[in-house]
């Protein structure tokens, strides 16, 4: 199965945990040469039923993101709509440029373009991107979006989003985010050094108030970019044609070569990609996202014209296991584990090499500027390989340094997996290879793969190994490590409060957040990812790879780095 | 007959009451949290507690079942301030993954499946009763053969595979047909007909198998009746014998059959609707399985209940009408 | 004299069916003359081949499994050599047939009253709506249904089964055939009913003059209303005989057995029967020679030849009487007497 329908079949869960959007950067992306042109139309293939969410307050999913982020949505920045390292940098969006912010980064302001104009031709002004804003804040009607507007944003009191504020509550909204003129103020709650990556996200997107129904705004938004909704049909197509309104001049990074995208929904995802290799008619002019597993060695390794045509490449995700470090309080003890585990056949199990590298950390190379190999793990096998001796060493030290927790070990530790055939696979892969070194794995299912983790992240479940996985929301590794480590964290299901290296690391997060020199703070963050692998307070297992085809006449077709998806809307017709 | 017409009319509405009840309490049942899985990212209790408030899943099973009944007669509110919205009457609920209601969305996609049901059906129907015909007829000959290995391979044969062979086949490797792209054929009578051919044809050859068999069967048995030798005794043609007496008889249980899996298919063609991304009832239901979609769920549910129900209250009826042997009891 | 007016000349019918086991031989050599207003009986146990030979008299055996030879002719037409547009002339019109079963006999989907009128309608294609629904009365009446009218409308279901032999009946008189073959038409029916359907049936041949071919295992019926007899046996005539020669003077082991299983008319009698020992053979695997020999409890007296040699036709009795069989005449007529009554 292909990673998008991996995604759908489990719902929700995945964008729980491991929602995407950043930093990716193609390891091999694939475009090629010629010189762009005006006209044509791009199709795209789907298994999907539908676009997660088209409303852009609600849109959080890589894929999705940088459909609507490069076609019908702009924000007061973006990243910059471009193959390798470039499509990284931020720039200007409907704002002039990157945001000025105050000293200590408390307050961020932003000047909006002249001319920039809704598809229905009214100016796109600050109270509508204040307004746009201000919906994220209405979680139980703008669901599934992220939240930094209402983490970041200074607004006193509760604010329930703009449906159902008192007039004080919204007054309370008014005053962190205000409007002169043209100018954007944001007051934060805290330093947030790089405040104009989140901005990049299309929870600042413009969205007009008079236009705003509230659930139903994800059929039919309002376009600010160079595309609007002509058709949308879930489980159909989706179909999007020029938005007339939206002046060039305003835009660096949009080129708008194609006239039409069709977005085919609800494909077969075999069929699809027989007609990707098949390339015939409209096909020629069509890019896919996913290959199933069975056709990537035909399309990769059997057929030069075809492996031309299609690309291997690294996305946002790392996939791994958290420990619970309260309970396995004795470092012996997960070396011993992170040893004796047997990566390469979880890896075989779920589906190869084509499933992702071996991780060495938890931020992804791709993050350029935050990433340095770190130091592996004493005797841990690069292939993957199980180093048994090792652990069992591992082991023998653990019962001197710290005999109780060797002892639990021994007796059976907790791991909390979602019941489905994947992770039942997974599971004896575990017990398989823990019993090798001595430890014993009692495996607790949860019944309902969508209460998987809303039950670990309950303080009161008590495991001692759970799954985890994660995608920075945008190129800095502070979406990673401190969501994942630090007790603020969006995602910390390591317990590691009590490690006596907590304080220190909680320091030096401060220290990396606090620096506004952007490559001293990429080395803070390398120090960081190298500073967790050594305590193993989670265990890397993959930076996942995602594959993807297109058709002999579409050219552009990147990889965008921050996305690890096409960077749609600068698709163009041969 | 009219008695008995409203009679089964009356109890088939008591059934489809007990069945909305069982659908109702069984999917409640299920071990899935609607309320978790409209929490996104940043999924603390306070908001599962929210989103649970907000559909209606924190009040009592009893005023929920209440509620959605109410719906089907009165409609149902949604939402407040600005984003308050309503679902009319005759209301099944309202969908928050596809942002519509879910008669609305039922109202969408079952024309495509009634389109896809009616076109297989009358083209299975030609298909088996006619091979079956052949090959009673020439009962042990080679058509018989080839009917009983038609029949053989076509009720092993699984859907999806048909349907992706066919659709490889003809699209893909030989590029007889573009691809489908499902219109309504009021808008696109072309791009119609390129959608539901392959469908259709996989559909009919793969029911059509045991057609096939019931009529061959069927009039092989009738054929040794007795009256049908005093219909040839009589003098009559052929032909004459054949539908009067051979054909009559052989198609009383196939009308009975017929009808009900047609009504089956009119809930939803699950697997041909997926391979040829058709956006049907079928497809409805399996979108809605996956992101555990609970009025969705319910609704094409009860959808496909009425079908199934209805079918039969139509069989009953018209069994009477074509056995005058039922009609009197 | 009637008997010179011969109606159906049977000549050296055989019929074989092909069935997955090999071929049966139904019916062998099997010749007789149906005349004017008589009425000609076949006798013998189930799988004698007596209903196969009513059957193919008017071709309903199944044509792809069963080849028949010989010659079945009706007004000097012959029927084994008739197209299918002559063959559906002469059914109904000419010949019709009554059924064991009258419960399965009739189209359970259609009214009585339709299937009467049917069956006219086929032959008389110009007839008037009015003229074939008094025809349909008419019929009824004849066959001595009460209200006639009103039922014309019900289905088959709704009739007893005596009912709906009488339906049957008139179903195949209403062309005013000149043969009626009644295969074991009495045979379902109550016993009380058997008599009155018997009744009509013979009342009817005396206001028009047909010929019937009665098939029947019962010799009772044969007495009661056969003029002439054939005695089948593994689809052969064994004996043919005047219906009082027969039971006066029956001259074939076969018909001694089947006397004596009937022991007589008279009722005393009945429920009694003696069944002749040993069972009727395979026809699929015909026992050589006379095909009764092993339940012959003459075959002894010989020389072998019941056992090597098939016999045929000959005058062994009375006047009227012939049989197949080995044994000398004197003896034959020796034994008849004693079995005879």
């Amino acid at each position: 199965m292909k990673k998008r329908r991996i995604s759908a079949a489990i719902g929700f869960v995945l964008v729980a945990s491991v929602v995407a959007a950043a930093c990716g950067g193609g390891s091999d992306s694939g475009s090629e040469g010629g010189t762009p042109q005006k006209g044509g139309t791009i199709n795209i293939l789907s298994s999907a039923e539908s676009i997660a969410h088209l409303d852009p307050q609600r849109n959080y999913t890589g894929d999705d993101l940088a459909f609507v982020g490069s076609t019908m949505q702009r924000s007061l920045t973006t990243y910059k709509l471009s193959e390798g390292d470039a499509g990284s940098e931020i720039v200007g969006d409907l704002a002039t440029d990157t945001g000025t912010s105050s000293e200590d980064g408390k307050v961020w302001t932003f000047t909006l373009k002249d001319g920039i104009k809704f598809e229905d031709g009214s100016d796109i002004t600050c109270a509508d991107v204040a307004y746009g804003v201000s919906r994220s804040f209405a979680t139980d009607v703008i669901t599934d979006g992220p939240s930094y507007a209402i983490s970041y944003l200074n607004v006193e009191g509760e604010y329930p989003g703009p449906y159902t504020a008192t007039a004080a509550q919204q007054a309370a909204y008014d005053k962190a985010v205000t409007c002169d003129g043209n100018v954007i103020t944001f007051n934060l709650k805290s330093t947030v050094a790089d405040f104009n990556y989140t901005t990049t996200l299309l929870t600042f997107s413009p969205v007009p108030k008079a236009k705003d129904t509230g659930e139903k705004y994800d059929m039919r938004p309002v376009a600010s970019g160079p595309y609007k909704i002509e058709s949308y049909e879930i489980g159909k197509s989706l179909v999007l044609v020029r938005n007339d309104q939206w002046d060039p001049e305003t835009d660096s990074e949009r080129k708008a070569y194609a006239d039409k995208f069709v977005y085919n929904f609800g494909l077969d995802e075999s069929a699809m990609d027989e007609r990707m290799i098949a390339d015939t008619g409209e096909d020629q002019t069509a890019v896919s996202y996913g290959i199933l597993p069975e056709n990537l060695q035909t399309i990769f390794e059997g057929d030069e014209a075809l492996a031309k045509r299609a690309v291997n490449y690294y996305d946002p995700y790392v996939m791994y296991t958290n420990l619970n470090v309260k309970s396995l309080s004795c470092l012996d003890v997960r070396k011993a584990i992170y040893l004796a585990l047997d990566r390469d056949a979880l890896r075989k199990a779920g589906g190869g090499p084509y499933t992702g590298d071996f991780a060495d950390g938890f931020v992804k190379p791709a993050l350029a500027l935050d990433y340095k190999k770190p130091t592996q793990l004493d005797g841990l096998n690069e292939d993957g390989k199980p180093n048994v001796e090792a652990a069992k060493a591992a082991m023998a030290a653990a019962e001197t340094n710290c005999p109780e927790i060797a002892a639990r070990a021994k007796d059976g530790l907790k791991f909390y997996y979602p019941d489905t055939e994947v992770w039942k696979k997974a599971l004896a892969i575990w017990i398989d290879s823990m019993g090798k070194a001595g430890i014993k794995i009692k495996p607790e299912a949860v019944g309902d793969p969508a209460q998987y983790w809303p039950t670990v992240m309950n303080p009161e479940t008590e495991y001692d190994i759970a799954r985890g996985g994660w995608a920075p929301d945008w190129a800095n590794a502070s979406t990673v490590i401190p969501e994942l480590f630090t007790t603020g964290g969006g995602f910390n299901l390591t317990r590691n409060a009590d490690d006596p290296d907590y304080k220190t690391f909680e320091t030096k997060i401060e220290e990396a957040r606090n620096t506004l020199d952007r490559k001293e703070q990429g080395v803070k963050w390398q120090e960081l990812n190298q500073y967790v692998v050594d305590r193993l307070w989670a265990l890397p297992g993959t930076f996942t790879r995602a594959q993807s085809m297109w058709g002999s006449k579409v050219g552009g077709a990147f990889q965008w780095g921050p996305f690890g998806a096409f960077c749609y809307g600068n698709l163009w017709v041969k | 007959m009219f008695l008995f017409i409203t009679r089964r009319l009356f109890f088939a509405l008591l059934l489809l009451f007990a069945v909305s009840v069982v659908t109702y309490l069984l999917f409640s049942a299920l071990p899935v949290d609607p309320a978790a899985l409209t929490c996104g990212k940043n999924c603390k209790p306070e908001l599962i507690a929210a989103n649970r408030v907000r559909l209606g899943y924190d009040k009592p099973l009893v005023e929920q079942y209440w509620l959605f009944l109410k719906g089907i007669f009165v409609g149902r509110d949604y939402g407040m301030g600005q984003a308050a919205f309503s679902c009319p009457a005759p209301s099944l609920g309202y969908s928050f993954s596809q942002h519509e209601c879910v008669t609305t969305l039922i109202g969408k996609t079952f024309p495509v499946t009634a389109f896809l049901s009616i076109g297989a059906f009358i083209l299975w129907m030609f298909i088996g009763v006619g091979s079956g015909a052949i090959a009673a007829l020439n009962k042990g000959k080679w058509q018989d053969r080839l009917a009983n290995a038609f029949t053989a391979i076509g009720v092993s044969l699984p859907t999806f595979y048909v349907g992706l062979l066919v659709l490889f086949s003809v699209v893909i490797w030989l590029g007889i047909l573009p691809f489908p792209h499902y219109e309504s054929p009021l808008e696109d009578p072309v791009k119609f007909l390129n959608a539901m051919i392959l469908p259709w044809i996989t559909l009919a050859v793969l029911s059509a198998a045991s057609y096939t068999r019931l009529t061959r069967n069927g009039m092989l048995e009738a054929m040794n009746e007795d009256f049908v030798r005093l219909g040839v005794a009589k003098g009559l043609t052929r032909r004459v014998v054949l539908r009067k007496y051979v054909m009559r008889s052989a198609m009383v249980p196939i009308v009975t059959i017929a009808g009900l899996d047609f009504a089956a298919l009119l809930g939803g063609a699950i697997i041909t609707e997926s391979v040829f991304s058709l956006p049907g009832m079928g497809k409805l239901s399996i979108r809605a399985v996956v992101e555990s979609d609970l009025p969705v769920l319910v609704g094409t549910t009860m959808v496909a209940a009425v079908f199934i129900v209805l079918a039969n209250v139509i069989v009953d009826i018209s069994y009477g009408f074509l056995d005058p042997r039922v009609r009197e009891k | 004299m009637e008997a010179s007016h011969p109606v159906l000349i049977v000549e050296n019918l055989s019929v074989s069916f092909e069935t997955p086991d090999g071929i049966v031989h139904a019916v062998n050599d099997v010749s007789f003359v149906l005349h004017r207003g008589k009425t000609l009986g076949i006798v013998g146990e189930s799988g004698s081949g007596k209903s196969v030979t009513a059957s193919s008299l008017m071709r309903l055996n199944n044509s792809v499994t069963a080849t028949t030879s010989g010659s079945v002719q009706v007004s000097g037409k012959d029927l084994m050599a008739a197209s299918d547009d002559e063959l559906r002339q002469i059914r109904g019109s000419e010949i019709a047939m009554v059924f064991q079963d009258p419960m399965s006999a009739l189209n359970p989907y259609y009214t009585v009253g339709a299937q009467i009128a049917e069956a006219y309608e086929v032959h008389h294609p110009n007839a008037s709506k009015s003229e074939v629904q008094m025809k349909v009365i008419d019929m009824m009446t004849k066959v001595g249904i009460p209200n006639p009218e009103q039922r014309s409308k019900d289905y088959p279901h709704q009739f007893s089964g005596g009912m709906r032999q009488r339906i049957v009946i008139a179903i195949a008189l209403v062309n005013d055939p000149k043969i009626l073959i009644a295969d074991e038409p009495t045979t379902a029916l109550d016993v009380t009913v058997q008599a009155q359907i018997l009744d009509l049936m013979l009342s009817l041949q005396a206001e028009n003059g047909m010929a019937i071919l009665l098939i029947t295992h019962d010799l009772g019926v044969i007495a009661e209303v056969a003029r002439d007899v054939l005695v089948m046996y593994a689809g052969r005539v064994v004996e043919k005989a005047d219906v009082e020669d027969l039971f006066e003077i029956p001259t074939h082991p076969y018909s001694w057995g089947l006397l004596g299983a009937v022991s007589s008319l008279d009722d005393s009698h009945r429920g009694q029967l003696k069944t002749i020992e040993g069972a009727p053979p395979s026809l699929l695997n015909l026992p050589t020679g006379c095909a009764f020999h092993p339940r012959c409890t003459y075959s002894s007296e010989n020389n072998g030849q019941c056992e090597t040699l098939v016999p045929s036709l000959m005058q062994k009795g009375p006047e009227h009487s012939s049989s197949a069989c080995h044994l000398q005449s004197a003896r034959v007529v020796q034994i008849g007497r004693e079995v005879g009554k």
